[in-house]
């Protein structure tokens, strides 16, 4: 007894002692950045890009040194059998957390896309480190709920990193489809012939290529005029026609795309190319529809892909244009407008007219579908480089950031290789992890400013509450009471789209205590216009709560007792009075 | 109890022979008669295969049978589906002549062809034409709050006269818009207000306004309706339909082992729907819209061709067949989204019945009656009866009308010449398969050990290889052509070569020069089009 006593003593000196020195060190050595975690209970380094394995040990330690604020689940499995991970960080000693409204963030539905799930990481890290620390943070952890989802498509997220892959590659998840439609399946992908993990370019000599090697930089391929000799011809993507039909690299990983399965306005694959079998019929998508339909508090959402510097909203499609009608448009320019004043370098487009049509699409599903106000970014702009816009792809561009930057990381130079089929040829050019993910100087930055847009999306979910409960003595014992609900925030608590197919169910505004005769939602109060429910009077349905506006309920009640008042709105959280 | 029923199962799957399977019954088959059945028409022997592809949300088995000889998965497949409506339960039974008819009869169609039958995808609500209370449901056992008022099925259909029936409930009352046909006083219909009518009642199904939101029976006791809740123009947020398309185990379970069936060329579904007694109208705006929305025009060629041997073949004449789909339904899937050549007929109807001057009742139910009295049908009506309902207390309300299932269904007795032409009419739709055939084989030595081969490849059938909305299908093959020689022997042709579409009666002729001496084999082919070979002598 005494041994073992003695040496929890000992134990538990030792851990003050090392805690104590950790701070004291802290103090000594370093001072607080501001907007950033001083000391952070979870070390991250926000320059590079994490495995899943990694990612794995970050969640843990999250949800292990927060216990408060931070837990992790698995929402599924993955068409591989990996987990698909979903953090939930809010202040669970405030409330419960399907009480709260709720943010949705995820990233990676597009494999070769692999920041968002660094991004979303960090909101998840610099929401829970900063709570307790920012009183801004501290209510909005206390107020809403978020849930982070880093990659939902963990199979081809490691398989993007640790297999040979160019920029653009893969973009479906891991599942395998007869691509060149002769019945075989996934039997022509890429062959990284140069063993350096990478997809990089074959070149050829040839005396009628188009194209010489620059002399000024002989990393870049430049096109003769139309008169002139070449000594180059473009062979394409490194590869092999490994299936003998004359085409190379015709039948790889896919084809499909994760981000034309979601059920609203689905169409097949000759509309909308990429397209699956049917809505959801994506294991990986199914899992978070599964879970989105099971969390209604989930009033917002976002979605990180690559490439361009976008705020995207929907329609996805011209044929979807009534779904978004004036009242929800103006609630989207607000909180995306003010996005492109913090995050330099992005602009707020509207997919169908200003991208491209994409019927299926995921942030249509979560607004057309569930009328969630859903954004997808479209992370990393060649603006970041120089702050100049010089447009995407651009060559020189890119090869003078390799120049003066990252000098010579982002470029594989020409290399001599046999190729069976083609013969000598040369191999070179930008690595997978050039052009559409940021580079490590660049990325602690933009997941700081896309997160902030996140956190200002959530913040103005509904917040209810009820502001004012006026009594009117009626006479032979009645009273009516009067109550105003109010909601503090941007967000209405049914979406114009809830409010078209009901999607939501209403909210309701209850009387508990009081022997009620019969109840009012009070249209105009200075007139006295007003609605009577009949049924059930003593909770009261609202069909929305619209944002920094206020609804009014009235009841005549009998007797002098006590009351209290209950608001319950599945978007909008809950809120009460007491007499 | 579950052992012994089990063991009857089984006895009759051993039992397995081709007289077995005639059950003399009056009528339509429960659900475990249907079972049984098929396992009688899938016992060992048999050339039918029984698979339970999934279990329903009412814990019902959606049953598969495949049937076929040899390599099945490579020979031109017709699929035929049932009990898409849950009403429709002719639509099943017709399903279970066919493969008692196939196995027992025509086990010679399996030479060239595999069948697929899913007799049944809605069981949940096929069940209630056996169950106490009947009425043409739809819906199967999931929990829907139908009406999106955030209480679940709480609003369904009530038996208030307590027949056993969910007929109508009619209401006295000044603003009512239906009044009593002057050609048969049983049947309402609706008063034509801008000609000076005047309605004499309201008019509703047989239920109580349990959510007292002024509706009555709006918040159904029964889920997803299957031929709702398809991707094609999928009707979301509606009642029967769901919050997205193919949220339901059985609608899932049946695509998901269909777009494995590579072979299927063509559909044909018992539904309401019908465009074999007449082809889908073309047109040529909604067919060039990027979402297609019309049967594109060679289609509707192939549509009027079949069309065509249908009516030869049944001889009921087609009397308002105007239902040519409905939103979210599976035949039309199988055309715009599968890339099938699709087929729907409800397999009878009420027929036309004709006065003395020749002239039919326009209205529907009045021709219903009429015809089933002249059929000698007195079972058919639940007269108009008064009740005391407390949703209108002071009040004159009635429950009476049609009963349920007889407008869609006809009598037992007539099942045996509708599934005998039917029968015979989806076997000579599925001998109209596609047919590859090489013709005209040359051989030619050119000097030293080089031979031209050259081969015409054919499609001997009045079908196309490919309809014209399954060329735009990735869910479709194209055919191969695959030659045994290494591509290092083959001086001019290809080793394997990928050809999009043979029209009908198309040729496109194949030409090698091919070093060496022996055999080369020549195959061509895709699943749902068959294989030709061929063996040719250098």
């Amino acid at each position: 007894m005494k041994f073992i006593n003695c040496i929890y003593t000992a134990a538990l000196g030792a851990a003050l002692t090392l805690a104590a020195t950790s701070a004291s060190n802290a103090q000594d050595k370093y001072f607080r950045a501001i907007g950033t975690p001083h000391t952070p209970k979870v070390q991250v380094s926000w320059n590079r890009y994490h495995t899943n394995l990694a990612l794995e040990e970050i969640m843990r330690d999250m949800a292990k040194k927060h216990p408060n604020l931070v837990k992790m689940e698995s929402i599924g499995k993955s068409f591989l059998g990996n987990d698909i991970w979903v953090l939930t960080v809010t202040d669970f000693k405030t409330g419960k957390p399907e009480d709260k409204p709720a943010m949705w963030i995820d990233g990676n539905i597009h494999s070769n896309e692999i920041q968002g799930t660094e991004f979303t990481l960090y909101t998840a890290w610099y929401l829970s480190e900063m709570f307790g620390d920012l009183d801004f943070i501290t209510e909005l952890l206390q107020d809403k709920v978020f849930y982070i989802a880093p990659t939902i498509n963990p199979d081809a997220h490691d398989y993007f990193i640790k297999e040979p892959n160019n920029q653009n590659s893969p973009r479906s998840g891991m599942m395998i489809f007869d691509n060149d439609g002769d019945g075989e399946y996934g039997e022509d992908p890429f062959d990284d012939l140069d063993n350096n993990g990478h997809i990089t370019m074959m070149i050829r000599k040839s005396p009628t290529g188009r194209y010489v090697k620059d002399p000024m930089d002989p990393r870049k391929l430049t096109m003769v005029a139309p008169e002139q000799k070449g000594e180059y011809e473009m062979l394409g993507y490194e590869g092999l026609d490994r299936d003998g039909d004359g085409v190379v690299n015709d039948d790889g990983i896919g084809f499909y795309d994760p981000n034309r399965d979601w059920g609203w306005n689905w169409q097949p694959d000759y509309v909308q190319r990429g397209a699956l079998r049917y809505p959801f019929s994506v294991p990986e998508n199914r899992a978070v529809m599964e879970f989105v339909m099971k969390h209604p508090n989930i009033a917002g959402a976002q979605s990180y892909h690559n490439y361009g510097g976008m705020i995207l909203r929907g329609p996805g499609a011209q044929e979807d244009i009534d779904t978004y009608n004036a009242s929800d448009v103006r609630i989207y320019d607000a909180i995306a407008k003010k996005g492109e004043e913090f995050m330099p370098g992005y602009r707020y487009l509207v997919v169908y007219k200003d991208l491209y049509s994409v019927f299926g699409g995921q942030l249509d599903w979560f607004y057309g579908g569930r009328g969630i106000f859903t954004y997808s970014n479209e992370l990393m702009t060649s603006y970041l480089y120089f702050h100049k816009e010089a447009g995407r792809n651009n060559q020189d561009e890119q090869l003078k950031v390799d120049s003066y930057l990252t000098f010579g990381d982002a470029f594989v130079n020409w290399k001599e290789f046999d190729h069976p089929q083609f013969g000598k040829i040369e191999i070179g050019g930008f690595k997978k992890n050039f052009g559409r993910l940021h580079p490590g100087f660049l990325m602690e930055q933009d997941a700081h400013r896309n997160s902030a847009f996140t956190i200002y999306h959530a913040y103005h979910t509904p917040k209810l509450s009820v502001m004012d409960v006026r009594e009117v003595d009626l006479g032979s014992g009645l009273k009516e009471v009067t109550a105003t609900i109010y909601n503090e925030r941007l967000m209405p608590t049914h979406s114009s789209q809830d409010l078209k197919y009901k999607i939501e169910k209403p909210d309701y505004i209850s009387i508990v205590g009081a022997k009620v005769v019969t109840g009012f939602v009070v249209e105009n109060q200075d007139f006295n216009k007003v609605t009577e429910q009949k049924v059930n009077p003593e909770k009261i349905a609202i069909d929305n709560i619209p944002g920094m506006d206020a609804v009014k309920v009235r009841w005549i009640v009998s007797g002098n007792s006590n009351y209290s008042i209950h608001v319950e709105s599945a978007k909008g959280g809950k809120a009460s009075w007491k007499k | 109890m579950k052992k012994i029923y089990l063991s009857l199962v089984m006895g009759a799957g051993i039992l397995f022979s081709p007289h077995i399977s005639s059950f003399a019954q009056g009528d339509y088959p429960t659900l475990s008669q249907i079972d049984q059945r098929l396992k009688a028409i899938s016992g060992s022997g048999s050339p039918a295969k029984l698979i339970s592809l999934v279990k329903t949300e009412g814990g019902k088995d959606i049953w598969a049978l495949k049937v076929g000889t040899g390599d099945m998965d490579n020979k031109p497949a017709l699929a035929l589906v049932g009990g898409v409506e849950g009403f429709h339960v002719l639509g099943v039974e017709m399903s279970l002549r066919f493969a008692e008819n196939l196995v027992k009869e025509n086990a010679s169609a399996l030479e060239k062809n595999t069948f697929y039958i899913f007799p049944n995808m809605s069981p949940d609500a096929y069940a209630q034409y056996h169950a106490s209370l009947k009425y043409e449901r739809r819906g199967n056992a999931a929990k829907v709050d139908q009406d999106r008022d955030g209480r679940v099925n709480e609003d369904g259909y009530e038996d208030l006269n307590k027949d056993g029936f969910i007929t109508m409930m009619r209401v006295e009352s000044p603003v009512g818009e239906y009044a009593a046909s002057e050609d048969d006083d049983r049947i309402m219909v609706k008063a034509d207000r801008s000609k000076g009518q005047k309605g004499k009642y309201m008019l509703f199904p047989e239920s109580r306004d349990n959510d007292k939101d002024g509706k009555f029976g709006e918040d159904l006791l029964e889920g997803i309706a299957f031929n709702k809740s398809l991707p094609y123009k999928f009707p979301a947020f509606q009642p029967l339909a769901g919050e997205f398309a193919v949220s339901q185990p059985e609608g899932r379970a049946l695509l998901d082992y269909l777009f494995d069936q590579w072979n299927i060329f063509a559909f044909v579904t018992f539904s309401p729907a019908n465009n074999l007694s007449s082809p889908m109208k073309h047109n040529s705006a909604d067919a060039k819209k990027r979402i297609v929305t019309s049967m594109l025009e060679n289609d509707v060629a192939l549509n009027a061709m079949v069309s065509g041997l249908y009516n030869d073949g049944v001889t009921q004449k087609a009397f308002n067949q105007t239902n040519q789909g409905t939103d979210g339904d599976f035949f039309q899937w199988a055309y715009f989204h599968f890339g099938r050549l699709s087929f729907s007929t409800p397999g009878w109807w009420i027929p036309e019945v004709k006065n003395e001057e020749g002239k039919s009742n326009a209205n529907m139910d009045v021709n219903f009656m009429t015809w089933a009295t002249a059929e000698g049908q007195s079972d058919v009506f639940v007269p108009w009866t008064a009740i005391q309902h407390p949703d209108f207390p002071n009040q004159k309300v009635e429950i009476g009308g049609i009963k349920p299932f007889v407008r869609v269904n006809p009598p037992f007795a007539k099942v045996d010449e509708i599934a005998a032409e039917h029968n015979a009419f989806i076997l000579k739709l599925a001998e109209m398969r596609p047919n590859l055939e090489f013709h005209n084989v040359q051989t030619e030595k050119l000097a030293g050990n080089l031979t031209r081969i050259s081969v015409d490849l054919v499609n001997n059938s009045t079908l196309p290889s490919h309809s014209e909305m399954g060329l735009k299908s990735r869910w479709l093959r194209k055919i191969r052509v695959d030659i045994n020689k290494d591509a290092k022997d083959l001086l001019a042709g290809d080793k394997m070569k990928l050809i999009e579409k043979l029209e009908s009666y198309e040729k496109t002729t194949l030409t090698w020069i091919v070093k060496g001496s022996g055999n080369v084999d020549i195959k061509a082919g895709a699943p749902h089009v068959g294989y030709a070979s061929l063996n040719v002598k250098l």
